[in-house]
């Protein structure tokens, strides 16, 4: 058997009493891309960062590039010596500076003489490595302007910049979980031809189809332990990752079956979205309606135009608390009328993680409930309570710092805070996104939970599975056309309706 | 309860990522993540309660320390320091770097920040004595239009900030260097002076050993401290300051708050410059920009008392008096003039610093 490329051995992380990491090995073989997978804080991240020097190891670990040992803790430039290179989940691209100044960056080609660069010379350096990795951007381009998928391959050139073909690892942490389908592909074909020459990749995904196509072996871990070393992709489905990332097989969350009522809880008329007819929908009390749709197409800024929080063209909302004018009216009318936003991102437009639980819980009642000189305390402490014991919230108390809970914590607390204001029509925009099992099954639950008490909820989401385990019916919108309704209980057809839908002939399977 | 008159400074760990969740005894799902039973109910009381004495000691550090340096000063120099003159001195002489931090943290609070206070505050105290004391305009009428200026000058401030979008860096910066340059316009570059009766005894005159004007500084902050922990407005003035967004989605009118800080921020400076002038009776417009330090330090050291890591005007008027007693205890030592930037400057550092340790080791054990 051959050196390995990289090779760590019990690697183990302690944050005072917590064990993050413990004694976990990973061995990287030369030419290969090698997959790490686990669940949120099964430790997968700790582990990159004491590869790339962020963290300190626990005593204990050894670590070897091609067979010779690194001190611990990693110097970053003994490792870049050594050829280890890291891309970021955020590319970390300066989007006014040019190609060639993002790949120099840290390195640049200058004058020993004055330290002036040599921009000619850096640029034949940043289309040397474009070249070889077949990537084709202009050197003076500006980043800002590149597509996605190029974009991660400037990032990609910039950590390979220095390696010699065939040598050299390098680490993707996450750095293709932005991009779009189609970019993907070409993406996976830029890894191949790094590979190729011998040089290895090191990825951290959670794209599960992806590390299976994509990675030769993959490293599981679960609760701070590897639970799977190198395993050989060939002979493993994703349900069996997940089995070994979880460590029990996942219950797909039973609804209890609701009768929607004929009431009507709110009517979305005439929405207009760019390259779509205008989009109508009828949601019923008691209903879970979803909607999804290809990434980009238009569907993702649904939540927000019906919320008020971003203007539309044309377009109405009937509820059973008022009336919304889309094209004119914002959040406060739209809130008037009961329509509740829980938004994607949650620590940027969903909860101020700097405040505490019971603070992030009051702020949209604080009219309603307080008078104009004065807002109580105790209708805040039972709606704190309340929260936290009917969505299962794990904080010490309702004092608590959102930032200080974990991401399905935090998203339970998101939740709670609409669910608060009564809404007629609950808007949710990836309301499962980062959170782990035990967390998804909670607030799957409580949407669940919070149609039957009479609420519409429409449920914007690209996650096939939450979509068939919580609605009753889901509607896939397509470009140029009327979106299609689907009442299923599989994923793949939800999946196949969206991916169908690029094919304006509609020949499809769904 | 007071935990609420907080806007957090600290914004460098916005999100909790995968490995801070493990700092956390229990994960989402109940279990601690090694799997195991959560800790021991015994443990946990202990870690809570020495918890408790550290969050109790990040809170009220800058007040065992004032009272350390007060002994300090007491030890040197017990007849001077002693003396029942110091006690006023130090309390009666700080009303208008209340008015004036408090000037200043209403826009800290929402997240925006004004340098022009102490410009504001300064035509407020030129205007006045240059139109009552030399053009003869009836006082009354000159406090309201030397006021009105400063609320003028905010409201152009908020112009540029919030409907233009410009940098508040940049407006605020030109707005105070402008608007010293009017009042030394208007003032011939001299120093104005004006006496007024009716003034003086709404602002000099004395309650207790302090002047009147000590108790509405001490008025202003605790409507403050009230409007910010049990309003609807103080909340979402709060809300602004910590995450814009989530602010505005819902349903604050973001714009409007953020506006109308820069407006109150004029009128408190207007206010600092109308009590600078009743208890000076004059004021040489080049000095209004050596105000602006003090305020500022007092707003950003009353972060580390009280509510750590938050603007509170509670935290502000401890500081605004810990630095206080500093200067003078340090006068009496026979220190003088540059001694006060050196303590405003060093004090101001070293105590936001040391907050900042105290609260980090705090959360994190």
């Amino acid at each position: 058997m051959t050196t390995p490329r990289l090779e760590a051995r019990g690697a183990s992380k302690t944050f005072g009493s917590v064990t993050v990491l413990d004694g976990a090995h990973l061995v990287v073989q030369p030419g290969e891309i090698h997959s790490l997978v686990g669940q949120n804080g099964s430790g997968k991240s700790t582990l990159v960062k004491i590869l790339t020097g962020y963290h300190g190891p626990d005593a204990g670990m050894t670590l070897a590039v091609d067979g010779q040992a690194l001190s611990l803790p990693v110097h970053w430039r003994a490792a870049q010596a050594a050829g280890v290179s890291v891309v970021h989940q955020d590319l970390g691209l300066l989007d006014h500076l040019t190609v060639s100044e993002n790949i120099g960056i840290g390195g640049f080609v200058h004058s020993r003489l004055t330290g002036r660069i040599d921009w000619r010379r850096q640029d034949r350096v940043a289309e040397a490595v474009l070249q070889r990795l077949a990537i084709p951007v202009s050197p003076r381009a500006l980043v800002g302007e590149l597509s996605a998928a190029h974009r991660a391959g400037v990032a990609i050139a910039r950590a390979l910049r220095a390696t010699v073909p065939g040598e050299g690892m390098m680490i993707l942490d996450e750095a293709t979980r932005a991009l779009p389908r189609d970019d993907l592909a070409r993406m996976h074909a830029l890894l191949g031809r790094v590979v190729e020459s011998g040089t290895s990749v090191l990825m951290v995904s959670h794209n599960l189809e992806e590390v299976l196509t994509l990675s030769s072996r993959v490293t599981v871990l679960r609760d701070g332990r590897v639970v799977g070393e190198g395993l050989d992709t060939a002979g493993l489905t994703e349900a069996d990752l997940a089995r070994l990332m979880l460590g029990k097989t996942v219950d797909a969350v039973v609804r209890p079956a609701v009768t929607v009522r004929e009431q009507v809880a709110a009517e979305v008329t005439g929405l207009a979205l760019d390259g779509h007819p205008p989009f109508s929908v009828t949601v019923r009390s008691g209903e879970v309606v979803g909607l999804t749709g290809l990434p980009g197409t238009g569907f993702e800024q649904v939540p927000y135009l019906l919320a008020g929080a971003a203007r539309a063209d044309a377009g109405t909302v009937r509820t059973t608390s008022g009336h919304v004018d889309l094209s004119r009216d914002g959040v406060c009318e739209a809130l008037a009328a009961g329509i509740a936003l829980v938004p994607e991102r949650r620590g940027r437009d969903g909860v101020a993680v700097e405040m505490s639980v019971r603070d992030n819980l009051a702020l949209p009642n604080l009219r309603r409930r307080g008078s104009r000189w004065h807002v109580g305390r105790g209708w805040q402490h039972r709606l704190t309570a309340d929260s936290i014991q009917r969505l299962g919230i794990k904080s010490r108390s309702g004092e608590d710092l959102v930032k200080e809970l974990s991401g399905g914590n935090q998203q339970k607390v998101l939740f709670a805070k609409w669910l608060s204001t009564d809404p007629d029509l609950l808007v949710l925009h990836e309301p499962t996104q980062a959170v782990d099992v035990g967390a998804r099954a909670d607030l799957l639950r409580a949407i669940g939970d919070a149609a039957a008490a009479g609420r519409g909820v429409l449920l914007v989401s690209s996650e096939p599975s939450d979509l068939v385990e919580i609605c009753d019916r889901v509607l896939v919108l397509r470009p140029g056309q009327e979106p299609a309704e689907l009442r299923t209980t599989d994923p793949d057809v939800v999946l196949d309706a969206i991916y169908s839908a690029q094919i304006p002939t509609g020949a499809s399977h769904a | 309860m007071p935990e609420t008159t907080q806007h957090r400074v600290d914004v460098t760990a916005a999100v909790v990522d995968d490995e801070q969740t493990q700092f956390r005894l229990v994960t989402d799902s109940g279990e601690t993540p090694d799997g195991t039973a959560p800790v021991l109910a015994g443990e946990r009381t202990t870690s809570r309660a020495s918890g408790l004495a550290r969050t109790f000691a990040a809170k009220y550090a800058l007040i065992g320390v004032w009272a350390l340096m007060g002994l300090y000063f007491y030890a040197q120099v017990p007849d001077t320091f002693g003396s029942a003159g110091t006690f006023s001195s130090i309390f009666g002489s700080q009303q208008v770097l209340v008015f004036l931090a408090m000037s200043a943290l209403i826009t800290l609070v929402v997240g925006e920040f004004d340098l022009s206070v102490a410009a504001m505050m300064g035509i407020t105290a030129t205007t006045i004595p240059v139109l009552a004391g030399v053009h003869g305009m009836n006082i009354w009428l000159a406090c309201v239009l030397g006021v009105g200026a400063a609320v003028l000058a905010g409201a152009v401030n908020a112009f540029f900030v919030v409907v233009l979008d410009v940098s508040s860096f940049v407006v605020t910066l030109g707005m105070g260097t402008l608007l010293t340059g009017m009042a030394q316009m208007i003032s011939g570059s001299t120093i104005v002076s004006v006496s007024s009766r009716g003034l003086a005894k709404i602002f000099i005159g004395e309650l207790f050993g302090l002047p009147y004007a000590f108790y509405y500084g001490l008025a202003l902050a605790l409507v403050l401290a009230y409007v910010l922990a049990w309003t609807p407005l103080g909340r979402s003035m709060i809300f602004v300051g910590t995450n814009r967004e989530v602010a505005r989605l819902a349903g604050i009118r973001v714009q409007r708050i953020r506006f109308g800080a820069y407006v109150g921020a004029g009128l408190l400076a207007g206010l600092s410059g109308l009590i600078l002038v009743a208890s000076v009776g004059g004021f040489d417009s080049s000095t209004a920009t050596s105000f602006l330090l003090p305020a500022l330090a007092a707003v950003f050291l009353g972060t580390a008392v009280v509510h750590p890591g938050a603007f509170n005007p509670i935290g502000t008027m401890v500081a605004i008096y810990f630095l206080a007693t500093g200067i003078f205890g340090l006068q009496l030592l026979g220190y003088s003039g540059w001694i006060q930037n050196v303590f405003y400057g060093a004090g101001l550092v070293v105590a936001v610093a040391l907050a900042k340790i105290v609260r980090d080791r705090s959360r994190t054990a």
